[in-house]
């Protein structure tokens, strides 16, 4: 680190670091600006230049805001038991001795690799009318809106046992060893585990919350009106006007504003102290006599969980996968390539927007909140937003491959990585990088030297999740696509149009094993990074 | 250490970029582009036909089933000021007006019009029909348990089928279309009336034709409003059911041509008319009929024993102009009439 004190140069260590924060913050801000804000405001530029007008009307609907609350306590309801089956989850999978703790854990991802409306589809073969264990009761449930909340719940609690587990494996394991020598279990993860992984449990929240939020094909298949519908009137119905969505989509935009100042309350100013390295190897907590009762707690889960994607492989039959060859085309390297980019991108955005954000820096919190803002914009709003500015002659190059995808992902995903960046920076103390900047290290040395060596397990499990996320994409390319160059989740639902029930079906399966993979090939790169 | 690793990734991703990059900034002139609302697995066979004939690629981009019709007519729209495709083959014959109203459509009129049927295209070349769908009935037969035959959609709104019917969310999709003719037909107050009864009717709204006969198929209802092609699916698939064309005795069904429109500005104007005269020629209307159940417009295309004839159904009178502006002006009454804001009138 000493290296990089002092090296010779016309100007002071504290205008190069000035200098270089203005470098490394300022592409990250454009990044986001290409991804995230244009397009986002472009509806009210187009309006403001002759496009259409809005019905400001439209707001004072009393009809709007009795669906938004309707909307609100469906969201409620799906957040509450995915924080329900989701931090019980990452406590007993992270930490205790379960059995079969990593197969738990497969088992229960699987319905968060794919779009949410794939295991609807899977629950409707399971319990509808003629499924495989459905009668009129299973339908009369499912097809409500309890049905909504308990195919979202159970579809969105893995991303909280997930981002959960992430962070109790990176907690300082001492403080756990020594509650752990007078306290039980129960008591060492609600006092001592769970406080400390705050601000993962706050961002899964508000990443769950808000894909409940934006979610418009469950809602409409099992016959809930959403707000989210709403919105989507505007800009996949024959009365095409992206500026009444924006204008509708506001709302949600302001509570989704409150939502982050509530997880900034949740979180605190405070950081998390961590060992991180070593405690990922940790012996887990031995339950004793709970173990039996809590592995059969998460078996059950996991059997939940899975059992829609189940259904799906056994509507698929040998003969929907035997079809497979003539119908999944480029779809796997059509979704991998703008994916993979993405997630890189994200990435190395996350670094210098996370840090600043977990360090409360002005600048990088504005970028937070634009990136979540696009987040939790209705992606087809997003979409038409890319269309406007990218599709031009000087941007053809762009737009006509499939890095308008990529780009479209950014936007949308960014959010995702830089809060998942934030929250592991957040469980570091400062200390470190400001005795390296009282010696004169430079700010982007500090990123490369200190930041991203000491998170370099965070680095890999950001770039792993927002590639999960841009895997099961569905709504955001779906209006910017390059002709013939569709990810496999559109291929999915543009077969589903009268396509065999069977061939869609497996193409599901397929969907859900490429995630799965993907995990596969990089979790020993995480299991690495800590053992070294 | 670091710095060559940092290198080799930097390395990779340049990689990516330059071959992300060298499909170039648009198709070339053995190319064209089409978007479609015609169900990818009955549209694709047709474009690989074209290939194989002309050796131009078509390079294509599809609906998904819950944004049918109005996802890529939205996104035309969207790239109205750039335009990236050449063609737009249309799954119904009310989109196209859409377009017209927008000035997005160049004029042409295929080689085979001629042989279309007035009705079923434009006098000007703004659009022309081809293989045709229809409104239909698609009822569970096991079901029905003793009920007569449901055999008009005024049987959606009668109290003896109480929360055993459906159709698809009138916002999206030929069900909007058809929404739009009940109203051009009947008149705004009866045809207000006939929704509102199915509100009271207590009617399932799914979200899209395929969802109907889906629930359909599995008994979750008696009988569903949807499309020929989606009706003909269940029956190929050996389910219980029955497909009526509605309202013989009366106004009679909807009959909804595929719609082919050349689009202003697109890059590849001699491809898109090659591509405009094939899928509007008795070839392609033979493979949509053998594949997907539409109904050929060209006199003396040979049929498959299941599919109807166009002549052979009864179909409402209506004018595919004034439905589509029946369509646009009834819009924020539909999205009340599915409970959301209604916004402007």
């Amino acid at each position: 680190m000493a290296s990089a004190v002092g090296r010779p140069s016309g100007r002071s260590p504290v205008t190069r670091s000035v200098t270089e924060r203005t470098l490394i913050v300022g592409s990250a801000s454009a990044i986001l600006l290409a991804a995230c804000v244009l397009p986002l405001l472009w509806p009210l530029i187009g309006l403001a230049t002759g496009g259409r007008g809005v019905d400001l009307g439209l707001i004072a609907d009393p009809a709007l805001w009795s669906l938004l609350a309707r909307t609100l306590v469906v969201t409620a309801a799906v957040l509450a038991l995915a924080l329900g089956i989701g931090l019980p989850m990452a406590v007993l999978v992270a930490r205790t001795d379960v059995i079969g703790r990593g197969a738990v854990l497969v088992l229960h991802a699987f319905p968060a690799l794919l779009p949410p409306l794939l295991p609807a589809l899977g629950w409707f073969h399971l319990l509808g009318r003629q499924g495989l264990i459905g009668n009129e009761a299973s339908t009369a449930i499912l097809f409500s809106e309890a049905g909504v909340v308990l195919t979202l719940g159970l579809a969105l609690a893995p991303i909280v046992t997930a981002l959960t587990a992430l962070a109790l494996w990176n907690i300082d394991p001492s403080q756990e060893e020594a509650a752990r020598v007078t306290a039980a279990p129960g008591r060492v993860a609600t006092r001592i585990l769970l406080p400390a992984a705050r601000p993962a449990i706050a961002l899964a929240g508000i990443v769950v919350a808000a894909l409940a939020l934006s979610e418009v094909g469950v809602p409409t298949f099992l016959r809930a009106r959403t707000y989210a519908a709403a919105v989507f009137a505007r800009l996949g119905g024959v009365d095409f006007a992206p500026a009444e969505a924006l204008l509708l989509a506001l709302p949600v935009l302001a509570l989704t504003a409150m939502l982050l100042v509530a997880e900034r309350w949740t979180a605190g100013g405070r950081s998390f102290a961590t060992l991180g390295l070593r405690s990922f190897r940790k012996a887990p907590m031995a339950l004793g006599p709970w173990r039996a009762p809590a592995s059969l707690f998460c078996w059950l889960v996991a059997a939940l969980s899975a059992a829609p994607v189940a259904a799906l492989a056994w509507r698929a039959g040998w003969d929907g996968f035997a079809e497979l060859p003539l119908w999944i085309g480029n779809g796997v390297s059509n979704s991998l390539l703008p994916a993979a980019l993405a997630a890189t991108v994200i990435a190395i955005v996350a670094i210098p927007v996370g840090h600043g954000l977990a360090r409360r820096d002005r600048v990088t919190a504005g970028l937070d909140i634009v990136a979540f803002a696009a987040f939790v914009a209705p992606p087809a709003l997003l979409g038409v937003g890319l269309v406007a500015l990218w599709n031009r002659p000087e941007t053809g190059w762009l737009y006509g491959s499939w890095l308008i995808i990529a780009l479209g992902y950014v936007g949308r995903y960014a959010a995702i990585g830089v809060r998942a960046f934030a929250a592991a920076c957040a469980q570091l103390p400062a200390t470190i990088e400001d005795a390296a900047r009282v010696f004169g290290v430079g700010y982007g040395s500090r990123l490369a030297r200190i930041v991203v060596p000491l998170h370099a397990r965070a680095f890999i499990g950001v770039w792993l999740l927002t590639l999960l996320f841009c895997l099961r994409d569905l709504e955001t390319a779906t209006l910017f696509y390059p002709p013939g160059q569709e990810p496999l989740p559109i291929r999915i639902f543009t077969l589903e149009a009268n396509g065999p029930e069977t061939v869609v079906a497996a193409l599901a399966c397929v969907q859900a094993a490429l995630s799965a993979i993907a995990v596969a090939l990089v979790l020993p790169l995480l299991g690495a990074r800590a053992a070294r | 250490m670091a710095r060559p690793r940092l290198a080799t990734a930097l390395a990779i991703l340049l990689t990516i970029l330059v071959g992300a990059c060298s499909d170039g900034p648009g198709p070339s002139a053995g190319e064209v582009v089409a978007y479609t609302s015609v169900d990818q697995v009955y549209a694709e066979p047709v474009f690989r036909r074209f290939e194989e004939k002309t050796g131009i690629r078509v390079r294509a981009a599809f609906d998904t089933e819950e944004t049918k019709s109005t996802g890529m007519l939205n996104r035309l729209i969207a790239e109205g000021n750039n335009p990236r495709a050449d063609l737009f083959w249309s799954g119904d014959p009310v989109r196209p007006f859409v377009l017209i109203g927008r000035g997005l459509v160049a004029p042409y009129a295929p080689a085979n019009a001629a042989a279309i049927p007035a009705t079923f295209r434009d006098a000007q070349g703004r659009w022309t029909g081809t293989a045709a769908r229809a409104r239909a009935l698609l009822i569970n037969r096991e079901r029905l348990r003793g009920h007569p035959m449901p055999t008009s959609v005024r049987d959606l709104a009668d109290p003896q089928w109480k929360g055993e019917a459906a159709i698809a969310n009138p916002l999206y999709g030929t069900t909007t279309m058809h929404a739009a003719a009940l109203f051009a037909t009947l008149g705004e107050d009866e045809a207000s009336r006939f929704f509102e009864a199915l509100k009271a009717n207590d009617v399932r709204i799914a979200g899209s034709n395929g969802e109907v006969r889906r629930l359909v198929v599995a008994g979750e209802v008696t009988f569903g409003l949807t499309d020929t092609d989606d009706a003909y699916e269940a029956v190929k698939d050996g389910a219980p059911v029955a497909i009526v064309y509605p309202d013989r005795q009366g106004m009679g069904t909807l009959v909804m041509p595929t719609s082919v429109v050349l689009i202003r500005g697109g890059p590849n104007p001699e491809a898109a008319r090659q591509l405009a005269d094939f899928l509007v020629s008795p070839d392609a209307e033979r493979m949509m009929a053998e594949s997907a159940a539409h109904m050929p417009l060209h006199p003396g295309v040979t049929v498959p024993a299941n599919v109807e004839r166009v002549e052979n159904i009864k179909a409402m009178q209506v004018d595919y102009g004034e439905v589509a502006d029946t369509m646009n002006r009834i819009q924020p009454w539909l999205r009340q009439w599915v409970g959301l804001p209604a916004g402007r009138q």
